[in-house]
């Protein structure tokens, strides 16, 4: 007993007939009641005294069969302006028949971190937004000029305009990276901003950047859209974000010579799958569900170091499940990988049938 | 009847780089470099629609986009948020605070065409 009541964290206990059983000295602090004052008490006497109670209270009264378990950080208006983060996790005790007996719940002060967490953000924030002024100068007069708005251009001239208006896609992308990284502790915000857009569009300004940089790499880049174009429902950043990392990662694995594939067709009426198909380096069996993994890299001795944080997929995975679908992988070592996952459509849009070769077909 | 597109953004970069782009598809372009003037530019010229930057100094792009939808004499005009920063939820917030849309720099100027064609031809 002594160690519970000793721990940082905060504990409660409810025994199997709703009244408190215990509630350690962290917990006291953490819900400002003392203990002496509710033990032996019937949970549901214990409303209206506190935000953070009142949040527990609602977690465990919503525990069921179905969901035996809840986890979330609730916030608390502290003093005058100070807010409080507590991540509580509340869950059923069942005895060894499976009956329930209680419910116990763990109270941590994560505020430190929140408060790390949104300085972060707000730095990467200030940090994207002055690069990325600069780079909008840079990106839309590369293009007027490529596009001969102002006046035609010589053969060369062409040719670096074409290249500059390409680099500044590649440091666009590149920021947005930077900013993913910015997302890494706040994985539930995924897929919170929500409007409607068109499937074509979605993958075509996703894949802006990816022709010049697989022909860099003497990789043929093929898009294939589906017949119809239809509208999804989503978070238009971050699922752009998905794609570009599961695209990216493609690339990253497959050697000069080879093919990397986006397509996008219409499973029935209702929904569309996303399939990214390469024909790199493969991904060995036992390494097939830990690549989804916070900074997991396959380590390959036979070719080239790859690079990169580690995030790419672990953000795609949490984007499309934040969607409500799967991100699937199916892969054979020296056979390339294919990455799918399916998302509804919302409604459906009559754009004429489209099949884009966006690359020059190039194996260098 | 050529229609005026008003930029209300504190950086000249892309005051110039927007506006080549919108001229050049046939729009008349004027600019504030920031939210009161471009409250004051918004009643003077009665613009088709507005560009609205976020981070400005003064007031910023959400309280000029408050101002704008609270006035009579501008709450009809189209306000297309246009930012380079991260917003959490921005594009929903636009949204319901009244914007027509939500843009991010840097931008294709096609699809900025195309998108402020679509909000201009909304409006009567």
């Amino acid at each position: 007993m002594s160690m519970i009541s000793n721990l940082m964290d905060g504990v409660v206990f409810v025994d199997g007939d709703g009244n408190v059983a215990l509630l350690n000295t962290a917990a006291e602090a953490l819900l400002g009641v003392k203990s002496f004052m509710v033990v032996g008490r019937p949970l549901t006497e214990l409303s209206d005294q506190g935000d953070l109670l009142d949040g527990v209270l609602h977690d465990i009264q919503g525990l069921s069969d179905e969901r035996p378990s809840m986890n979330r950080v609730i916030e608390v208006l502290h003093t005058e302006q100070d807010l409080l983060y507590v991540r509580a996790r509340c869950a059923r005790i069942t005895d060894c028949q499976g009956k329930s007996s209680g419910v116990y719940c763990t109270l941590q002060d994560v505020t430190a971190d929140y408060k790390t967490d949104q300085l972060k953000n707000q730095y990467l924030s200030i940090v994207a937004h002055e690069l990325r002024t600069p780079l909008t100068g840079i990106k839309t007069f590369s293009t007027m000029l490529v596009k001969q708005a102002l006046g035609p251009l010589s053969e060369q001239q062409m040719r670096v305009m074409e290249s500059i208006r390409e680099q500044s896609l590649r440091l666009e992308h590149q920021i947005d990276k930077l900013i993913n990284l910015g997302h890494l502790e706040s994985e539930d915000r995924y897929g919170q901003d929500l409007e409607r857009f068109e499937i074509h569009e979605l993958v075509t300004t996703s894949l802006a950047a990816f022709p010049a940089v697989a022909a860099e790499h003497g990789i043929q880049f093929h898009v294939e859209l589906s017949e119809q174009d239809g509208l999804i429902e989503g978070d238009r950043a971050d699922l752009r974000r998905a794609i570009q990392a599961i695209v990216e990662n493609a690339i990253k694995f497959t050697p000069e010579g080879g093919k990397v594939e986006v397509r996008v067709t219409d499973v029935d009426a209702d929904h569309v799958r996303f399939s990214i198909r390469d024909t790199g380096s493969g991904i060995d069996p036992r390494y097939q569900r830990r690549i989804f993994e916070k900074f997991f890299q396959v380590e390959d001795p036979l070719t080239r170091h790859h690079g990169g944080a580690g995030l790419g997929l672990f953000f795609a995975r949490g984007i499309i499940e934040a969607h409500g679908s799967e991100l699937t992988v199916e892969s054979e070592l020296g056979k390339g990988a294919h990455f799918c996952f399916v998302l509804p459509i919302a409604d459906r849009t009559t754009n004429e049938t489209r099949a884009v070769d966006a690359t020059p077909v190039e194996t260098a | 009847m050529e229609r005026t597109v008003l930029i209300v953004e504190d950086e000249k970069l892309i005051i110039v780089s927007t506006q080549m782009v919108l001229e050049a598809a046939g729009f008349r372009v004027e600019s504030a470099v920031n939210g009161e003037d471009g409250i004051a530019k918004a009643k003077g010229i009665r613009p088709a629609l507005i560009l609205l930057d976020i981070m400005m100094p003064g007031i910023d792009g959400w309280e000029t986009l408050t101002r704008l939808k609270r006035d009579p004499e501008t709450s009809d005009i189209p306000v297309i948020i246009f930012t380079a920063r991260e917003h959490v939820r921005g594009h929903q917030k636009s949204t319901e605070m009244g914007a027509a849309d939500y843009f991010r720099k840097p931008f294709e100027p096609d699809e900025l065409i195309e998108l402020v064609e679509k909000h201009c031809g909304q409006e009567v």
